[in-house]
This record gives structure tokens, sequence and C-alpha cells, in this order.
């Protein structure tokens, strides 16, 4: 065998589509745990806040622990943990449970803060005018508690969107880890970065920027 | 949470006693074949120029693969989690230049070595490393895991100089490291030293490593010992084949080194 | 299929070591903690003046830092400006990777602050005879370091989470060093529970210490 074989090469232009496709992977990733997330927690929320003795003593302490340990420690154990049960979980299903469950530590604080934020006499006042309990939670806390928290919520959700990067540590091929592919093939560290910075960027800051605008709006 | 967990555990646990592990079986009833690689380790594993995995151990899963009539999956892993991917059971076998020290047999089990190497260093060119003793004092680094890491924090220790050294994720951050000159010398393997050292200018080949000659081989569970068997043999056929020639004349160029071991019967 | 065995041996008798790396932690933390203060607030006042190129400066920073991810920001720091041949040691890379993020979160913090409290209060301190200065630090600053006490001891417990990403960039603090340990032994699972326990009592230790300096701080 006389063939040559290039252990490294540059920075093609097929590369730019490479890094594109795993920033939909990054988005991809982050849109399924935060809707998943967001979801869950704003039940934990409303199980917090209804008080039950069970849901607090239970429940407030386990979404504590995910938001006292590294995000990275808990990925770490989740993907070495699962097949010892037997869960054959691929990096992308555990980097989606871990995610889920991070985001919905998160936002279950915040959707809490959301139902304390509608005054306990609007609450009697739209029970008075006849409305059933879920009634009031639709029309009435919803709307109004989820404008409160609505910034706070962006906040969260851009929070994992960024944290996704760890999930690079499993393996899944997200944005981060494919600029780390690109560095070890072609060497360029810094143009690579720059790039994989490039595309964070436009995928956090119009977000961050809208909700600031409509924070600022909402509050006039 | 847990305490389904805890329960699905001592459920299962009470279940699985007497099946027995078969990784053979499972992989051919599976269909494919997982196997751990590492991608950062040129030109034993690396991505090509369309990102896509490469490099002898590559080809070497695509071969038992191909013996076994299954689809192979090769799933990249780094240094430090060859052998955890087989401890969980996430991989099947890992091809990922694993020296088959007696620490490790402890944990997983070894096939017959599979490809030899021995340790260098590389040097950035404006370290002035010739010699082995010439390191004294120099900044060292290497892929966390490694066995080079182990036995360089040895000798670094009778020379009270282990904050000298600088331990990496992977092998190409090495590289990286030296050529940048955030390290004088990064400990890999002689396979690596040809395409590094023509990929960077500021990087030279730098001295072997007085440690011995790294007998690597195929990794698998270790209590399935009919899975290690058919794997020895495999390894077998590769050299019986001319297969091993074959591929290593390829990736690394030159005569393919003999695996067996003088003085002894393997 | 549970054929797992747990080994905890090896974990307990490095115990010691990882306690150590756990004080690196907390170091570390500390550290990013006390620079991004100092220059979140240098961020905050740059941004307040709304032109110049203090501004511009400022702004870009503050941008950046929330706009990425953090371990993004590890990396750049890493080996992104190593290609200039600027040559950070493991730790300083943590260093300066957390004090921007933290700058760059806290001068945001700060912003709202100093926002918070009424022109007049500043100009009533002016015509009392303090010099600008004496009107900062005396009435000023102690106000807005009220409003932001609460935000920075959430930063905090964020630097010391966010300082676990150092085991990417090989600092060894206590993921690191439990990594090391780890690969050594093989033994990850068991290794990152106990880190995930002593991560947890780390930042339950900060959040009492912190509330304890509130008591005596804000008595009045």
């Amino acid at each position: 065998m006389t063939e040559t074989i290039d252990f490294f090469s540059g920075f093609g232009a097929n590369d730019l589509w490479f890094l594109a496709e795993a920033a939909l992977r990054t988005l991809w990733i982050s849109i399924l745990s935060i809707a998943a997330g967001t979801v869950l927690g704003a039940l934990c929320g409303w199980l917090i806040y209804e008080g039950k003795i069970w849901a607090t003593l239970t429940l407030t302490p386990v979404l504590d622990i995910f938001r006292s340990v590294p995000l990275i420690i808990q990925l770490v154990l989740f993907y070495n943990f699962a097949p010892i049960v037997g869960l054959n979980l691929d990096p992308f299903a555990s980097g989606v449970v871990i995610l889920t469950i991070y985001t919905a530590a998160l936002v279950a604080n915040v959707a809490r803060g959301g139902i304390e934020a509608v005054g306990r006499p609007m609450r009697r006042a739209a029970r008075s005018l006849g409305m059933s309990y879920w009634q009031d939670m639709r029309y009435v806390v919803l709307p109004i508690g989820g404008r409160a928290i609505f910034p706070s919520w962006i906040g969260v959700a851009l929070g994992v969107m960024k944290d996704s990067a760890l999930v690079s540590v499993l393996g899944y091929v997200e944005l981060l880890k494919a600029s780390q592919i690109l560095i070890t093939r072609t060497q360029e560290p810094f143009l690579i970065l720059s790039i994989a910075g490039a595309f964070y960027f436009a995928l956090s800051f119009p977000i961050s920027r809208y909700a600031a605008k409509l924070e600022e709006r909402w509050a006039q | 949470m847990i305490k389904n967990v805890m329960a699905a555990a001592v459920l299962s646990f009470a279940v699985s006693v007497p099946a027995v592990a078969d990784t053979l079986d499972d992989v051919v009833d599976r269909g494919t074949l997982r196997c751990g690689v590492v991608l950062d380790f040129p030109p034993i594993g690396y991505r090509d120029a369309n990102n896509e995995p490469a490099g002898f151990d590559v080809d070497y899963c695509n071969d038992l693969a191909a013996a076994l009539e299954v689809e192979p999956e090769i799933l990249p892993v780094t240094w430090a989690e060859r052998l955890p991917v087989i401890v969980t059971g996430r991989a099947d076998v890992v091809f990922g230049a694993t020296s088959d020290s007696l620490a490790r047999a402890r944990t997983v089990g070894f096939t017959i070595p599979y490809a030899i190497y021995f340790a260098q260093g590389v040097v950035n060119s404006q370290s002035g490393i010739k010699s082995f003793d010439d390191i004294r004092g120099k900044r060292v680094a290497a892929a966390v895991g490694t066995v080079p890491e182990q036995e360089w924090l040895k000798i670094a220790k009778e020379w009270g100089e282990e904050n000298l050294y600088q331990g990496y994720q992977s092998e190409n951050e090495v590289f990286l490291a030296v050529a940048q000159g955030k390290a004088d010398i990064g400990l890999t393997t002689n396979t690596a030293v040809k395409p590094i050292t023509e990929q960077y200018d500021t990087i030279e080949p730098g001295p072997r490593m007085p440690w011995t000659t790294d007998y690597t081989s195929v990794v698998a569970k270790r209590t399935d010992v009919t899975w290690l068997n058919y794997l020895n043999l495999f390894v077998t056929h590769q050299v019986r084949s001319g297969r091993y020639e074959e591929l290593w004349g390829k990736y690394v160029g030159g005569e393919a080194p003999e695996l067996r071991i003088p003085g002894v019967m393997y | 299929m549970f054929d797992y065995n747990f080994h905890w041996r090896p974990v307990m008798k490095s115990l010691p070591d990882l306690l150590e790396a756990g004080l690196l932690t907390l170091q570390v933390a500390t550290l990013s903690m006390i620079i991004g203060i100092v220059i979140g607030l240098l961020l905050a006042l740059s941004r307040m003046k709304k032109t110049g190129p203090a501004y511009w400066l400022a702004t870009a920073w503050v941008e950046l830092a929330r706009n990425t991810p953090a371990l993004f920001q590890l990396f750049f720091f890493g080996f992104g400006i190593g290609a200039f041949g600027i040559h950070l040691s493991p730790f300083a890379i943590v260093l300066a990777g957390l004090s921007f993020n933290c700058a760059g979160y806290l001068a945001e913090n700060f912003r709202g602050g100093f926002q918070a409290i009424p022109d007049t209060q500043l100009r009533a301190a002016r015509s009392l005879g303090m010099t600008a200065w004496q009107a900062h630090t005396r009435i000023i600053i102690p106000q807005v370091f009220r409003l932001v006490y609460h935000p920075i001891t959430n930063q905090m417990v964020w630097a010391v989470l966010m300082s676990s990403l150092g085991m990417l960039v090989g600092f060894r603090e206590l993921s690191g060093e439990t990594q090391f340990f780890a690969s050594r032994t093989f033994r990850i699972f068991e290794y990152f529970a106990v880190t995930a326990v002593i991560y947890y009592a780390i930042v339950k230790i900060v959040l009492g210490a912190s509330r304890l300096l509130a008591m005596r701080l804000f008595r009045y």
C-alpha cells in the first residue's frame, strides 16, 4: 500500500456546514429539554405552592439537589448509572433526561414565584365571581403570573441552552463538541472557537434582547 | 424516584443472577457491534476530512463486525472512558490502544496483544530537550488516564517534579499544548510522532521513554470468557490473513511489529 | 441486567484528597467573585454613561459573557488565546473564565441596583456638602449593595458550580481531582457520587454563610 493519508486537513466550507448542523443539534436538544422541563417544572412549582405537606417535604429537597450539584457531575453520574440498572441510553437521551430535570428544578422555583405574584385578593375575587379553581388558574393566574415570570423563564431557558454545551462530555456532537472535533483535525483553535462562539451568540442574543425589550414594555 | 430505581436495581439483581452474560450471542442477536475507539490518536484513531471515524483501530472494529456479520457502531471514547464503557456495558468491545496492565486486568478482560507501541515524547523545538535526562525541570504533558501519565508520575515523584506535570483530556490537547508552548514535552506513542511532527512546525520528535514496551490488547468484559476467546481468535486471524500487516502499513507505515513476546508462552 | 458491583473502598481512601480539592474549588470561586465584583462594578458604571468607548467595551463584555456558554469561555481562555502564545496555567484559565463570566452577570445586577436608587438622593447628598466620592461611598453604594446582595450570593453559588468545568481544562479542583482518581480506578460512578455530595455540602455552606453575614450586615 502506497496510498498517502492526511491525518489532518484544513478548515473547509463543509466544516462550516458541520458546525451549523451541530448548532441545530444544540437547538434541538435545548428545545426538547426546555419544553419538557418547563411542563414538569410548572407542575412541581404548583405542587409546592399548594403546599401539600408531602410535596413540600419530598419535592423541594430533591429539586434542591439538582440546583446544588454541578450539571456536569449530574450528567456524568446519570450517564454511568443508567447502564448499571439496565437502561442503555445514548448520550442524547441521557442529556435530555438530565437537562429536563435540571430545567424543571429551576422552573419550579420560578413557577411558584409566579403563582405567588398573583395577589390573594385577586384570586378570591375570581372565585367569588363563580370561577372554578381551574378557571381561576387558567384565566387569572396564568396570564398575570405568567407575565410576571416571563423574563426569568427566558433567563432559565437561555441558561439551559448554553448549559447544553456540557452534554459534549458524554460525546453528543453538539456545537461545542463539533468545534472540538474540528480543532483536533484542523489545529486552528482560535478560528473555530470564534465561529462556535458566533453561533451561540446568534442563538442566544436575539432572544435575550427580545425578552429585555418586552420586560421594559411591560414595566411601563 | 430514588426508591423506584433502588427497587428496580434489587429486582433486576435478583432476576439476573442465574443468567450468564454472553456478549457474543447478544451482538449477533442485536445485529450491531458497539465498538469503543479513541479518535484523537492519529493514525490509530482519528476523523477524516469528512469528520468520519478512521484509522487502524476503526478498521479493526469494521473487520470484527464483518467477521460477525453485523453492523459496526463506532462509539468515540476518551482515554479515561475506555474501561468504564466496558464495565457499564455501554460498549461490547474497545479497540483503544489499551495497555494490558495487571491493575486494569482487575477491572476488565484483555485479549492477547493486537498491537505494540512504545512511549515516545514530542517536544517543542524551543525546549532544548534532546535526551530523557533533559526533561528534568521541564513542563510535561500527557492525557489523563493513560499509561504514560501513570508511568511519568512515578518518575516525577522520584525527581520531585510532580508540579511540572499537566494532564489533558485528550492526546490532541497535549499536542496543542506542546505546539503552543504550554508544555515542553508531550508524552505519546511512537506511532503518533510522525503525523504530529509533520503537522506542526514547532514540534519535533523527542526521546523515547524508559518504561517498557506497550503491549496493547482488545478490551472486553472480564467475566465473559467466551467473548474474550472469540476476540483472541480474531486477533490471530487478523495476523494470519495479512490484514494486520496491511493496515499497519497503511496507517503507520513500515514493518508491522512482531506481536509475539520472546521467551514466554502466550 | 444488573451485574455491576459497587466498590466504595478506593473512594473512601482518597476522600481526604477530594476534600482538599473541594477547598481549591471554594478558593477559585471566591477569588473569581472578588475579581468579578470589582470588574462588574466598573462595567456597570461604564454602561450607564451610554456613550464612548468604555460603554461599547463594557456592553460587548456583558453580552459576550451572558450569551455564550461558560465552558466555551473556558476553552477560549485555554486553547483559544493560546494560539497567540498567551499561556495561562489551568488555575489561571479557570480564574479568568469564571471572573469574565461573573463580571458580565454581576454588571447587569449592579446596573439594576444603581437604577433603583433615585438620582435625587445623589443630588441631596451633594447639596449637603458631600463630595461625589463621599456621596457614592456613603449613600449610594451601601444601598445598592443591599439590593444586589442576594444576586451576589446566587452568583457565588454559580461560581462554585461552574468551577467544576475546570476538569475539562486540566484543573485539579474537586471535579478534576475526582476525574483523575476515577480514571485510575475506573470507579466513575462511585467517585462522582461522593463528589456530588461534597458539592452539595459546599453550596449549603456558602448559602448558610451568606445568610449569617446578611444578618450581621443588614440589621437595620
